[in-house]
């Protein structure tokens, strides 16, 4: 096979290449005493290079793994290639996993080194030491509180830097000869899956996998060295991985990173990327500050907001209709975008925003059509860990809220007629789950074809792809009709007052919810209305949020009822859980997917409550609080009926 | 844990300073004291809040003052950074014994402290509050100030690095240009330490810092006043209400009781004090 | 909606604006002090007065105290120097920059008398009480000023332009006063140095803590006193502004102390304790009585509105609005 990137088909090589090529360009910056510190590819290749030295000088080996673990920091991205040029491989872990789930895949993955963020790490992996047989040392950015610690085998960043950097004359040839012998076959990196069930699979990605993967991205969105992008997401998750690593190091862009998780908006601001990747929660989270912020807003610029954020959802439509804008609807959205989209973009951080992508669930069409109205090219991608991200993708003239796009380049579909399953192939399909056969065997058949569990269709009118839902929990009801529920929780969520939802119906007669309220939206408007609440569950239970919550549930049937399809997936009666849907509590995955079948267990007294008619139901509930304690939660929640509409009656509406 | 001889007397600061340098003390570690309240009595009227108390606070430690309430714990605070002038006693501080300053020259000294009920400046933004910290240090004389000149700029920058520092050990970059009045009651708390941390003080008065405070927010305060003392080896006086709290950070305690010192040593020796456990339990006096 | 065409109207509230540049800068001296020290000073008008004599009496190189020196020694001096032209226009820039310095110098002085004297001494005193030793010093000032300067009205000019502006007649058909105009550019210059002081230094930082609690400030190492004699000075010298502008119009004279009663409308609207709403509330009260008189208090009410007009629109606004345009919520010290 022909290849046209010779001498770059590693991170390693690549790095070389753009030290080289382009030395003098931004490659990282961070924020740090409130400052914008930025590094050159040069500067980066030498800073890998120093830390590289230093991990071989304390005895890194090829084949060997080592666990990156901490928020995203230019120094934790160097360590990725600075191992990966000794012949290891590197292991991003989410920072936010508790000790146990730690220890798994440190000792799941032979982890022989751990390059850490700071103490909180450090504390973590100390306390599961005597169960990681294979770590040698920890090496740790941030030296507070760290100073009394057992030194013996834990180092400062800094002094790993020095030591390398000391070792030039000695172990210099040798790097150069490890990063030589690398291959594009070899393996780049190891990423664990949360996965919705069971202990987390690491998924192995070749250089070529990652590397061919970005290079066909960017090139479809016409990505160039001068694009920047904010790197704010897990370094675990792949998609962080493919953005922020592999298409910035295959175009040479610059990567930056936020001073913390909580100053993340005002850097955004402050950098102002043009690549902006965010999970639908993300976005619906940025909208609900800003509709909190208007319902604050005296009555001019609440009046301004509406007119125009009207203006452009009317502009939006036309352009979908394919009619074309008059002189006075383009007038209106040019003083739009002074008064109301330019100012609104530059508060989301999104002012320079060419390209913009979500997944990883279903975006609400209106939230979707939100962004897009005010003038963000934001579009929507399919992927996965194990096709490296990339299958399908929206290009920039064929946008449809409701479709994931058209395959990367490379890519190929298959759906499965019976079951509707979408397979694919391409050169992004991930090696192998490691160490576990089986699982891989499950997942990618003898072709190279891998199964995705959506369930979907190849839409005729643009000819992209149409997710409805995992294809295990899209079912039936018992009349017969489609049950997806996670179409309807994501219609749900779109109210700024729900912010997470789980709906049942699957062999029932019909369909039920239990809602979480979003504190900060419902906890304002309580504020604001001068309703009192001793806490969470205070609020949740409180008749007037309930009420609230009614009418939301009663708009979505509406929405629901002019869908032919889906009108059988109308709410019949709901309830309003008294704590918090958590990760710690297993009830969502890390990346805050509903865990379906974990909800119904340990929910199963509430299910039978709502299905059998009662109109309260006593709940005691466990919680983990965040210092690994546990605690109970009891209290009665009301269970309320509401309307439902007869299918395609849209008469409502027009009113 | 063993403790160097008691304060020598120095004539300056500087000679202080030489003599701590030649004891090749290590900053984190208990030094010698830096403070002596020598038969302190404070009298309000006819009210006498203090009688007769004497205590010290050595280099590097937390010392605690507990009491129940009445006790006469924030007038001991008081004392000790100017507020209020007691009518006997000495204050020794640094070697030097202290004549009648205003607080605004015992800052100067380097003495800072946080308040019971949150004393910030609350129409600033948190950056300039702890900014306000920087004012003993602020060389620049206030004319130039005025006048913007470049001296007085690059000062402003280097004091804004420091302040950045604590912004960063703090933990509170988000809020930096929030005015203080818009934020929660915990994160108050913190601007007011990252305030008096400004100031870089030889020694730290915190008024019940955790009062008011949830678990977690406690367990967060207490983990920043461990932080201060062990990274900047800051010398900490507080006043706590909270026990369990008071016995995990605290070197040594002062127990008070009806203006009276009635205890004092380490959490261990306190606790088994009969005299303590009396006045806790609420027993009479005579 | 067509008194907006017509150029009378306009006149008119040019005209109010301006007067109400006037106002705006004397209860600008209240606010910073109110703001710093929590004292009303009702010796802000005195000081205006006080400082406007001062200036006169340099410019015309009186010698200060000349009534008690010659009643005690028998002699008969009254100058010290005698500029040419009197002092008038013809007077050389140069003098006249050295009086305006000499005055500051003497504001000052006075600050610093008064942090000494009054401030000091009653310090975390009642509000009342400070408030009726403002009052004393209003009397002692205006004795001082009497013994320092004498009693008889004068003339204040410092050669700042006067006469109808010929370009904006010519432009706009609008007469308007050109030392009104000067008035009001200076006042834009007086308030931007003020608010960028207060902003952007050290000693504004100063101020502002100060301003917003006191037991903070000292705990960071400000001292009240120098405080408290920086905002007597700068408000000194702000009566400076305010005397010389009301004086060059109507002479210097004690009605000018009168003026801070005009002042206090301005801060029931602003607010006590905003800069920005003595600025607007001046010029919401020098527009509002202006417009009121003319349309509706020489037409109907036989004239001479405009005495009492200001106070009947704050106490209207009162009524709706306690803490002022831009004030923060009623402080007991008042």
């Amino acid at each position: 096979m022909a290849r046209p990137y010779a001498g770059r088909d590693t991170f390693p090589k690549l790095l070389l290449a753009n030290a080289r090529e382009k030395g003098s360009l931004p490659a990282s910056r961070e924020k740090e005493y409130g400052i914008w510190q930025s590094w050159t590819w040069a500067e980066v290749a030498a800073e890998t290079r120093a830390l590289s030295l230093g991990l071989t000088s304390l005895g890194l080996k090829p084949g060997q793994s080592v666990a990156i673990i901490g928020t995203n920091r230019p120094r934790l991205y160097w360590s990725i290639v600075a191992a990966q040029m000794a012949g290891a491989i590197p292991v991003p872990v989410y920072q936010d996993s508790v000790a146990e789930e730690m220890q798994y895949v440190l000792d799941h993955a032979g982890v022989s080194f751990a390059v850490v963020e700071d103490q909180e790490q450090v504390d973590k992996i100390l306390s599961v030491q005597d169960r990681l047989p294979t770590l040698r040392e920890v090496i740790y950015v941030d030296p507070r509180g760290l100073r009394n610690y057992d030194h013996s085998a834990m180092h400062a960043y800094d002094q790993v830097q020095a030591a390398g950097r000391a070792a030039e004359a000695d172990l210099g040839s040798e790097l150069d000869a490890r990063i030589a012998a690398g291959k594009g076959s070899d393996t780049c990196v190891m990423l664990y899956t949360s996965g919705t069930t069971g202990k987390p699979k690491g998924v192995v990605l070749s250089h070529d996998n990652i590397l061919i993967t970005s290079r066909a991205a960017a090139d479809f969105d016409h990505l160039t060295e001068r694009d920047s992008i904010l790197a704010y997401l897990p370094m675990a998750w792949v998609g962080d991985f493919i953005f922020s690593m592999g298409q910035a190091y295959v175009k040479g862009f610059s990567v930056a990173c936020p001073e913390s998780a909580d100053t993340m908006m005002a850097d955004l601001r402050e950098i102002g990327p043009t690549y902006f990747f965010a999970p639908p929660s993300i976005f619906e989270r940025l909208l609900t500050t800003v509709t909190i912020r208007m319902e604050d807003a005296g009555p001019t610029k609440r009046w301004l907001y509406r007119t125009f954020m009207d203006h452009a959802r009317a502009c939006s439509a036309k352009r979908k209709a394919g009619q074309a804008l008059s002189l006075g609807d383009r007038f209106m959205y040019l003083l739009g975008e002074i008064f109301v989209y330019g100012p609104l973009k530059n508060t989301l951080g999104m002012s320079r925003v060419r390209v913009g992508y979500t997944a990883g669930e279903a975006i609400g069409p209106d939230l979707f059509e939100f962004y897009r109205s005010i003038g963000i090219n934001l579009k929507q991608l399919f992927g996965q860990t194990e096709a490296s991200v990339f299958i399908t993708q929206q290009p920039d003239d064929g946008v449809d809220p409701d479709c994931v796009g058209v395959p990367t380049p490379g890519v190929e579909l298959r759906i499965d007629e019976k079951t509707g399953e979408v397979f694919y192939r391409s050169p992004g399909v991930f090696r192998e789950y490691y160490r576990n056969p089986e699982a891989t065997a499950e997942t990618k058949d003898a072709e190279g074809w891998v199964a995705t569990g959506d369930a979907g269709f190849i839409d005729e009118r643009s000819g992209q792809l149409r997710i409805l839902d995992r294809a295990k929990d899209v079912g039936r009801l018992k009349d017969g009709s489609l049950f997806a529920p996670k179409y309807v929780e994501n219609k749900l969520k779109f109210f700024p007052n729900i912010l997470e939802a789980v709906v049942f119906g699957h062999e029932r007669e019909s369909c039920m919810a239990f809602i979480n309220i979003d504190l900060s939206a419902v906890g304002n408007w309580a504020e604001r209305n001068n309703i009192a609440y001793g806490g969470y569950a205070e609020l949740a239970a409180h008749p007037q949020v309930y009420a609230m919550i009614e009418k939301n549930i009663e708009e979505t049937n509406r929405s629901l009822a002019e869908d032919p399809m889906l009108s059988g997936c109308q709410i019949t009666r709901f309830l309003v859980l008294n704590k918090e849907l958590d990760a710690d509590d297993g009830e969502l995955t890390r990346t805050r997917k509903v865990r379906r079948r974990i909800i119904a267990e340990k929910y199963a007294p509430l299910i039978e409550a709502l299905y059998g008619g009662r109109d309260s139901v006593f709940a005691e509930i466990e919680v983990t609080y965040e210092d690994g304690r546990k605690g109970r939660i009891s209290g009665n929640l009301e269970i309320r009926d509401v309307r439902t509409f007869p299918r395609r009656e849209a008469v409502g509406r027009a009113a | 844990m063993s403790v160097p001889p008691v304060a020598e007397v120095a004539a300056t600061d500087r000679e202080y300073a030489r003599k701590e340098t030649d004891h090749g003390l290590n900053a984190r570690r208990i030094g010698h004291v830096i403070m002596e309240l020598k038969d302190i009595t404070l009298r309000f009227g006819g009210v006498t809040a203090i009688r007769g108390v004497s205590f010290d606070i050595r280099e590097g430690e937390i010392r605690a003052i507990i009491g129940p309430n009445g006790a006469g714990k924030s007038s001991m605070l008081n004392v000790i950074n100017g507020f209020y002038h007691p009518q006997e006693g000495e204050v020794w501080f640094r070697g030097q014994r202290r004549g009648p300053l205003k607080p605004h020259e015992i800052a100067h000294q380097g003495i800072a402290r946080t308040f019971q009920n949150i004393a910030l400046f609350r129409g600033m933004s948190t950056l300039d509050n702890i900014m306000t910290g920087r004012l003993t240090k602020m060389r620049a004389n206030m004319f130039w100030q005025a006048l913007w000149s470049g001296r007085a700029e690059a000062e402003e920058i280097e004091h804004r690095e420091k302040v950045e520092r604590i912004i960063d050990f703090l933990e509170i970059q988000a809020i930096r240009k929030t005015p203080v009045g818009r934020l929660p009651y915990g994160l108050q708390k913190r601007v007011e330490l990252g305030r008096a941390l400004a100031a870089e003080p030889k020694l730290l008065l915190l008024d019940e810092p955790m009062a008011g405070m949830n678990v977690e927010e406690k367990q967060d305060m207490s983990r920043f006043i461990l932080d201060v003392n062990d990274e900047f080896g800051t010398t900490i006086a507080l006043i706590e209400h909270d026990m369990g709290v008071v016995m995990d950070l605290s070197d040594r305690v002062v127990v008070l009781d009806y203006g009276s010192k009635i205890g004092d040593g380490t959490p261990d020796e306190v606790r088994t004090n009969q005299a303590v456990i009396d006045a806790y339990l609420g027993v009479s006096h005579d | 909606m067509g008194f907006l065409t017509d150029p009378f109207f306009w006149e008119v509230v040019v005209s109010g604006l301006l007067a109400g540049v006037m106002y705006s800068l004397v209860a600008l001296g209240f606010v910073l002090i109110f703001k710093a020290s929590g004292i009303f000073n009702f010796a802000q008008g005195v000081m205006a007065l006080f400082a406007a004599l001062t200036l006169v009496g340099f410019l015309e190189g009186q010698l200060p105290f000349a009534h008690v020196i010659n009643w005690m020694l028998g002699t008969d001096y009254h100058h010290w120097y005698e500029p040419a032209g009197g002092g008038g226009p013809a007077a050389p820039v140069w003098f006249v920059l050295l009086s305006v310095a000499l005055t500051t110098a003497v504001m000052v002085a006075l600050a610093w008398a008064i942090v000494r004297l009054v401030l000091r001494p009653l310090v975390n005193q009642e509000g009342i009480i400070l408030f009726m030793a403002t009052i004393g010093l209003a009397f002692v000032l205006e004795g001082l000023g009497d013994l320092m300067w004498g009693a008889n009205v004068k003339a204040l000019d410092l050669g700042l332009p006067s006469g109808p502006s010929d370009w904006i007649i010519d432009n706009t058909g609008m007469f308007v006063e050109k030392l009104e105009l000067s008035a009001a550019i200076v006042a834009v210059i007086l308030v931007t140095a003020l608010t960028l002081f207060s902003q952007y230094t050290k000693m504004g930082r100063a101020l502002r803590a100060v301003a917003d609690d006191h037991q903070a400030a000292l705990s960071v190492g400000i001292s009240l006193e120098t405080i408290w004699w920086i905002v007597w000075s700068v408000a000194g010298i702000v009566a400076l502004v305010a005397g010389i502008m009301w004086g060059a119009k109507s002479g210097v004279q004690f009605s000018l102390s009168l003026i801070a009663l005009k002042a206090l409308p301005v801060l029931m609207l602003g607010g006590f304790t905003s800069i920005p709403g003595a600025i607007v509330g001046g010029l919401i009260i020098g527009v509002g009585e202006k417009v009121f008189d003319f349309y509706v208090g020489t037409t109907y009410l036989g004239g001479a509105t405009e005495n009492w007009f200001a106070y009947v629109l704050a106490l209207v606004f009162l009524l709706f609005r306690p803490q002022g345009l831009f004030g923060e919520k009623i402080i007991e010290r008042v």
